[in-house]
């Protein structure tokens, strides 16, 4: 079972030629049933984006634009009596704004993606120029194992065991030591309990690298031998050959599987909702900070939003919802737009196997 | 101030002495009461005169003879004691089956409202809001429950002092340390180290938020009432430290692994914050007397309401006047739709409300005594029986 | 002669330096990337073996006391409903999309599949609950639960299944078809038996997925601490993952010891899934070659 199937496509065009769809009768009823089978993924598309639109609809009313760049996460006075502005019923007070969400989202999987990438890379090169066949296929099912623990299980681990250790260990020698100038001063201030941005970033990044470390393994592998043996027959060390020659060669595909992996990072939920401290209307200002993502607001917030008897709470959630998905949608787009060789349906990080 | 007083007094309690005393002095609650109040359709806008004699148990108590799956669902504060309660109902009534989770308040009466479980239970009254979208929802009080404020300061010994304001000022970000003047000054005889506060709130709806917040913007008026104000979920000022958990066992939890951390605990979580090294504070009510939760101050404080609880039972018990008074206290409600569509789960519902509120039953100490409630007063539960009987089919 | 000369000059102690230094780097990379999934099985261990009870999977229970058999049967019971569900449309339209699909309509169909493969899974919570919980009344359920996961995995079934398809040799079906073998009979004689082992694969994916999500589930599937009923509206149940979510937290020592229990039962069947899935094509691999 490969991480990421970038056999797909190659399958798909190899067929192309050989392959005779017409051989199968275009009528009969397996071909009927198993259309509209087809058609349910669209159809399960359209309905979430219309129950989220129609949704969303009276929270895009009231909050307005304004709501990109608010900071606010205010779900006003339920107690008080309700009052109405441009048509939405609302709850006195009620201001929201997605601005920390969507910035903790787009900051904790950037984040991610600088620890993923290196090591990643780094993982790939090794497993696929060093390492004999044996224990090549031991790295790999490292991999899948990694790519297989559910994101709950990398929550209870990042809450109860890489948090304390970290907090307790090494985050006050960075704190001690950072100097107080631009950049470092993130590094300085009160590192909590663990639950925060850099730890939350560092469990993401753990989650994203058996996309980037497979996809890129798979890559280096294929790039053909001729073109590396060349190189190597000119003097040229290992690493000068990875550099000059197989990075060129693999560079789009790395890029498009990080991008896969900055997608996935962006949608997920569990292991954020427990690492990430949960705190709402904040932008991080250390890499300490408690903050939260659109995905882990959802999940730890829309119990809580019910009790609006106004339903705006839980409409604004579905207007996250929907910046959520475009950012998501933007970076798959992105992702198959610069590889076309990455299938995106790789599997889903913290989800299976 | 022993912080550790025990809770087994709850047995003591007898609910008839609390009929004689109290009277509406508390301007402060008048306005949540009277406002939810109005808001019942058809609902009894006067205050009831209490009544002396126990109401009748009896006539509703029978369970139907069919299979009945009740759900239920909510406050993670009322949760300990339906677990309590439900082995022990099913034990006598073996064809009713109750699932019970521990979600928060939020999730009881939303659920509820939306017709997803049967009971929501909630230490928050409905709003005027909820009411009126779903007129036929019911809040009924099965036991009155209070609130510890617990810290967590390493090498602190002794009781802490800490008044509402100080309280609010903390949450708002305010005051940063635990050495700060203000805690100094509260506190002139215990030596307090220069750590850093985190105050730690509940990330999902919770009536234990809404009495908390009640208590600092009544503790508050001007600062945390006019920028704040209650809800089961508010705007939490932004703090840089500040942390948040889910459910009263993850304020436990998150206190306990956060040095420097105060939190609020429902009462039902006592043993657990105990066991985990929290530090109950003694906290000013409104006579400006700092109290720790106990029987008695739990008893004291709700006395001054007993007489104003209105037929819809929706009333604030926080923050009460007295001396002995504590002031975070509430009723713990059960959530339920009056419109039922089943008779036979309409008569199981009926059947174990009246059951858990009934102090032969349900409200006996044996039960209470172990998650720090006090029963219900006999006026109240005539109430409650009066709102039960409410749910019917059809 | 000119290309030895500068291959011997580029052969410094610099660059053989930078050389090991990238190795050593890489190495360690591949050490910190092994390390965690090492880790976290080891933590679990840790935590869940020393108090490890068989009461925990026979008796029910909500994090209190008792155990795990409701969350366990829940979880069989979700994952069963969604083989069943997903695994129908999944291999369906695997099958349409490899043999049927052509020019325009089948891209867009493609596209569709992976647009909803990108969905987080948390927004397919919000939807399933506010459509299926809330809209059509089902309360929370094992139906919500199921079909918000089965759409969340029908993609990935869909794909092994067309892949899998698209790999069946050419000359299998030709052969069929020279000896008269009905369209159909060639798509299920030959084509979906040859494709099998692919297939299943996926089903396996769907499986571990079905098992270690929790986002769609805590919306849609509820909580109970009863054993479910096999009804499919109006009736929550529990999941392991619910387990680990909402105990890992509580302040008594038996409910973070069941949390550590739940997460161990899931990297237990996660596991199990992982090696069937390798002796799946392990063997096609050794089917393989001794057709070559």
């Amino acid at each position: 079972m490969s991480i990421v199937e970038t056999s797909a496509d190659d399958a798909k065009n190899d067929a192309e030629g050989r392959f005779h769809p017409h051989l199968l009768g275009r009528r009969t009823p397996i071909a009927i049933i198993s259309g509209l089978a087809t058609t349910v993924p669209a159809i399960a598309v359209i309905a979430v984006l219309l129950v989220l639109l129609s949704k969303a609809l009276p929270a895009i009313k009231y909050n307005g634009v304004h709501f990109l760049t608010s900071t606010a996460w205010n779900p006003g006075n339920f107690y008080a009596n309700p009052i109405v502005t441009n048509g939405v019923e609302h709850p006195i007070l009620a201001k929201y704004g997605v601005w920390p969400l969507l910035a903790g989202t787009l900051e904790s999987s950037i984040i991610a993606l600088i620890f993923a990438l290196p090591l990643s890379i780094g993982a790939a090169f090794i497993v696929a120029k060093k390492l004999p066949p044996r224990l090549r296929s031991i790295a790999g099912t490292f991999l899948e194992l990694l790519a297989g623990i559910p994101s709950v299980i990398f929550g209870l681990w990042g809450a109860l065991t890489l948090g304390p250790i970290l907090s307790k260990h090494i985050y006050p020698f960075f704190a001690h030591h950072a100097p107080n100038i631009i950049f470092f001063r993130l590094f300085r201030g009160n590192t909590g309990n663990g639950e925060g941005l850099l730890t939350s970033a560092l469990v993401l990044g753990i989650m994203v690298v058996p996309i980037i470390a497979s996809t890129t393994r798979d890559l280096i592998s294929a790039v053909p031998r001729l073109t590396e043996e060349g190189a190597a027959a000119l003097g040229f060390t290992e690493w000068e050959i990875t550099r000059k020659v197989t990075f060129p060669w693999i560079s789009a595909g790395v890029i498009g599987a990080t991008v896969l992996g900055f997608a996935r990072a962006l949608g997920e939920t569990m292991a954020v909702a427990m690492v990430s401290g949960a705190v709402l209307g904040t932008i991080p200002h250390t890499v300490y900070s408690t903050y939260s993502t659109i995905a882990a607001a959802i999940v730890t917030q829309l119990d809580s939003a019910l009790t609006d008897a106004t339903g705006l709470a839980v409409e604004t959630l579905a207007e996250a919802a929907l910046i959520l998905m475009a950012v998501t949608l933007l970076a798959n787009v992105a992702a198959r737009y610069l590889v076309k060789r990455v299938s995106s349906t790789s599997l889903p990080i913290g989800k299976g196997l | 101030m022993s912080p550790k007083k025990p809770l087994a007094l709850a047995g003591l309690f007898l609910s008839a002495g609390l009929v004689a005393s109290a009277c509406g002095s508390s301007t402060s609650s008048s306005s949540t009461s009277s406002s939810s109040t109005t808001a019942t359709t058809g609902a009894v806008t006067t205050t009831q005169a209490p009544t002396t004699t126990a109401p009748s148990f009896a006539a509703t108590e029978t369970p139907p003879t069919a299979s009945v799956a009740l759900q239920e669902t909510g406050s993670t504060l009322l949760y300990p004691l339906f677990n309590l309660w439900v082995p022990d109902y099913q034990k006598a009534y073996s064809n009713i089956t109750i699932t019970t989770a521990g979600t928060g308040s939020g999730t009881g009466i939303a659920d509820a409202s939306a017709g997803t479980v049967d009971i929501g239970a909630s230490d928050a009254y409905l709003s005027q809001a909820q009411v009126a979208k779903t007129p036929t929802l019911l809040n009924i009080p099965l036991a009155i429950s209070a609130q510890e404020i617990v810290t967590n300061i390493t090498g602190l010994t002794g009781t802490l002092d800490l008044s509402g304001s100080v309280i609010s000022q903390i949450y708002q970000g305010k005051i940063g340390f635990w050495d700060d003047p203000a805690i100094k000054a509260l506190n002139p005889s215990l030596t307090l180290p220069h750590l850093a506060i985190v105050p730690v709130h509940r990330s999902d709806g919770s009536g234990d938020t809404f009495i908390f917040t009640q208590y600092l913007s009544k503790a508050d008026p001007s600062g945390w009432g006019a920028n704040v104000s209650f809800g089961t979920t508010v705007a939490w000022p932004s703090v840089s430290s500040a942390l948040t958990a889910n459910g009263n066992g993850g304020m436990v939890t998150t206190c306990g692994a956060t040095p420097g951390c105060i939190a609020y605990v429902g009462i039902s979580f006592a043993q657990q914050a105990t066991a985990a090294k929290l530090a109950v504070t003694a906290i000013s009510n409104a006579a400006g007397k700092f109290l720790t939760p106990d029987a008695a101050g739990i008893q004291a404080d709700a006395q001054n309401f007993i007489s104003q609880v209105p037929a819809n039972e929706a009333i604030s018990l926080v923050y009460g006047p007295g001396d002995s008074s504590y002031p975070i206290i509430n009723f713990e409600y059960a959530i339920v739709n009056s419109a039922q569509t089943d008779a036979n789960k309409a008569q199981a519902i009926r059947a174990l409300l009246t059951w858990a509120i009934d102090p032969a039953h349900g409200n006996a100490s044996s039960y209470l005594s172990q998650v720090g409630f006090q029963p219900l007063p006999t006026s109240v539960a005539g109430l409650s029986l009066a709102q039960i009987n409410k749910i019917q089919a059809g | 002669m000119s290309n030895k000369i500068n291959a011997q000059k580029k052969r410094s102690a610099s660059r053989r330096i930078a050389n090991v230094v990238v190795l050593v780097l890489s190495s360690i990379a591949l050490i910190a990337v092994v390390a965690p999934s090492i880790w976290i099985v080891f933590q679990i261990l840790h935590k869940a073996l020393p108090h490890f009870t068989f009461s925990v999977l026979t008796k029910t229970g909500a994090g209190l006391d008792g155990g795990l058999k409701n969350e366990i049967v829940g979880t069989a019971v979700i994952s069963i409903g969604v083989v069943l569900l997903a695994g129908t449309v999944g291999i369906l339209s695997g099958i349409f999309l490899a043999q049927y699909a052509k020019g325009r309509f089948a891209s867009f169909l493609r596209a569709a599949s992976d647009i909803l493969a990108g969905i987080p899974s948390i927004v397919l919570g919000y939807v399933g609950y506010s459509a299926l919980v809330v809209g059509f009344h089902w309360g929370f359920s094992l139906g919500a639960g199921v079909i918000t996961l089965s759409v969340l995995v029908t993609p990935y079934i869909a794909k092994t299944t067309e892949v899998a398809l698209r790999q069946v040799p050419i000359n299998y079906i030709e052969g069929a078809e020279a000896l008269g073998f009905k369209p159909t009979r060639v798509l299920s004689r030959i084509s979906l038996k040859t494709a099998l082992p692919g297939i299943t694969t996926g089903l396996i994916v769907a499986m571990a997925i079905s098992v270690g999500e929790t986002a769609p589930l805590l919306y849609t599937a509820g909580y109970s601490q009863n054993l479910p009923k096999l009804t499919l509206t109006h009736s929550p149940l529990g999941y392991l993952t619910y387990a680990v979510w909402t105990f890992y937290n509580q302040p008594t020592k038996t409910a973070l010891q069941l949390s550590y229990d739940a997460a161990l039962i899931i990297m237990v069947l996660i596991l199990l899934l992982i090696g069937v899935s390798r002796v799946i094509v392990a063997q096609t691999q050794r089917h393989a070659e001794t057709r070559r």
